[in-house]
């Protein structure tokens, strides 16, 4: 699910990350999720199997939070309107919850796969003696 | 003097036989030890055991006080057992089973009343690795809610629905509870939804686990293990394990008989339990040994085939399709010993009163002295071979030390059994039928009698 992405590039070097902050705040703004409610997080397709066993393993708290997001968003779109200034969602807010979850699930699944394409080989001490 | 090539000969097979079978000095022709002794010894806090069994594998356990018996809320001892070989802080759960799978191994969590029991059965070569996983399985297990909702719970689940379709399993545990009520009372499995609906949760999992896998409240057991090596791997790897457990008193005070009836609608198949208060294991305070022979007198099941065998019950039972069966189950601190009567409802109930009748009979001295012979040999054989089980033993071994800081030791217990009188059994049998017996039926209950109809003081 996740996309090739620069950031960790960018964000591993500190002042590169500088150069790229405004630009990124700028982004973001323009973006309009977080007038509509939203956490970045909460943009992520869910129409498959990773993102949804990932919300299924959310806990009941966050899962509520995040219905509640999507519908308040639903409704502001639907009306055409954005959020009241002070509801907006504030950069601190936006944290990741989903993506956390979804990385644990990838990296399950790739262990999976490459444990299943392991070759398998005799250890050292064994094979000497045949 | 010895020609050069010789002595470079003999020197040059006994180093390759120390390089290519460290592990298995013992050869074939030297003498096999014959004893079922295990050596215990401590190593960075940890109590272990080991006895070196020539062979090429190994059975390695780490037994901990964490029953059912010990568990401050119920379900507690079944979920800590399946979250066991779980996701460590090191390892997922899918590497665990792979590179177990790769080594040839098995692992077998199980719980008893008293005991948490994770067994790993492995090539000899293999103890450091399945130390380690011990270690790192009691010392970081991830307690994640996700694992709980998704391989956690069902099982659980499956285990109360195997136990309600089992109405053997639900009158043991039944008769268990009219004995000892809480403490070693409580049934090995859920009988409603409720406890693990209720009170489950993995934050308290977490919580028990620190106490089951605590120092003082766990032991290694090992078969087939060299004592040393088993002492040099327990003292590296044991490190991160919790020195002190919370404080949980649930379950440890000393074990009460109380007795009664229970009674129990079933459809699928009857089954009824008659339980007197029995003997504690033999490290424990109240070893009895004439409660084996006794058991082995009334018996039910032939160990021999084409006979109904020598024991009482297994003759007097009501049909041949009628399963009887007297087991003299032990504990730390008490024990119970119980017939088992499965079968048709009314052979059933023929059965049970017939299990009394004999009990009167053996009370008052009117059996004969070769029958107790018989049961003496008997239980004695049943003792050794239970010994030699490797299953039983670890159990029995790592229970010792952790409750009684005393290793199993068979060889006393046959001794032991030797020792009995046919006086000891006979009054082991009127002691019986004067205390309060734990009687409880599960079935058709309009065939089944009540422990009253049997004569039973309850």
């Amino acid at each position: 699910m996740s996309a090739p992405s620069l950031a960790p590039y960018i964000l591993k070097r500190p002042w590169l990350a500088k150069w790229f902050q405004p630009l990124a705040n700028w982004y973001c703004n323009a973006a309009g999720y977080r007038q509509l409610g939203l956490k970045a997080d909460d943009l992520i397709p869910e129409e498959n199997d990773t993102v949804q066993l990932a919300l299924k393993r959310l806990p009941p708290k966050e899962a509520y939070d995040r219905v509640f997001r999507l519908r308040r968003a639903f409704q502001c779109s639907v009306s055409h309107q954005l959020l009241p200034k002070a509801e907006w969602i504030k950069p601190e807010e936006d944290t990741p919850y989903l993506s956390v979850v979804i990385k644990e699930i990838e990296a399950e699944m790739k262990e999976r796969e490459d444990l299943e394409s392991m070759i398998v080989q005799k250890r050292n001490q064994n094979a000497k003696g045949h | 003097m010895f020609s050069r090539t010789t002595a470079c000969r003999g020197a040059q097979r006994a180093a390759r036989q120390q390089a290519v079978r460290p592990a298995q000095r013992r050869g074939l022709a030297a003498p096999a030890s014959g004893s079922f002794q295990y050596q215990s010894g401590e190593a960075n806090g940890v109590k272990f055991a080991s006895r070196d069994f020539a062979g090429p594998t190994t059975t390695l356990a780490l037994v901990s006080k964490a029953g059912t018996r010990y568990q401050p809320l119920p379900g507690l001892t079944e979920g800590v057992m399946n979250y066991a070989f779980r996701s460590t802080d090191r390892r997922s759960t899918l590497r665990i089973i792979r590179e177990s799978e790769l080594l040839g191994a098995e692992l077998n969590p199980y719980h008893t009343r008293e005991n948490l029991v994770l067994e790993t059965k492995f090539l000899r070569d293999d103890l450091p690795y399945f130390v380690e996983l011990l270690a790192e399985v009691a010392s970081s297990t991830k307690y994640s809610p996700h694992v709980y909702h998704e391989e956690v719970l069902p099982l659980i689940h499956f285990a109360h629905k195997r136990f309600l379709a089992n109405p053997l399993d639900m009158a043991i545990n039944s008769a268990h509870s009219l004995a000892f009520h809480r403490g070693l009372g409580t049934p090995t499995a859920s009988a409603s939804t409720t406890p693990y609906t209720k009170y489950l949760e993995p934050s308290t999992i977490e919580w028990f686990s620190k106490v089951a896998y605590a120092k003082p409240n766990f032991a290694i057991v090992a078969n087939g293990a060299e004592h040393s090596d088993l002492s040099k791997w327990v003292n590296e790897f044991f490190d991160d394990v919790p020195a002190t457990a919370p404080e949980n008193t649930a379950g440890t005070e000393q074990t009460k008989y109380y007795g009664g009836e229970e009674r129990i609608a079933h459809d699928s198949a009857n089954a009824m339990v008659i339980a007197f208060p029995g003997s504690s294991s033999f490290t424990g305070k109240f070893y009895k040994p004439e409660i084996a022979v006794l058991g082995s007198l009334l018996g039910g099941q032939s160990s021999i085939k084409w006979s109904s065998g020598f024991s009482l019950l297994g003759n007097a039972k009501a049909s041949p399709g009628t399963k009887v069966k007297t087991t003299s189950a032990i504990y730390s601190d008490a024990g119970l010993l119980y017939t088992t009567i499965t079968g048709a409802a009314e052979n059933v109930a023929k059965t049970a009163y017939t299990t009394v009748e004999i009990l009167k009979k053996i009370a008052g001295g009117d059996i004969a002295k070769e029958d107790i012979a018989k049961a003496k040999a008997n239980a004695k054989f049943k003792e050794l071979e239970y010994g030699q089980d490797v299953k039983a033993g670890l159990l029995l071994t790592g229970d010792g030390l952790v409750s009684n800081s005393q290793a199993y030791q068979i060889d006393e217990v046959a001794k032991a059994i030797d020792g009995v009188t046919d006086e000891a059994v006979k009054s082991a049998a009127k002691s019986l039928l004067e205390n309060k017996a734990s009687v409880s039926a599960v079935g058709d209950l309009f065939a089944l009698p009540y422990a009253e109809d049997l004569g039973l003081k309850v």
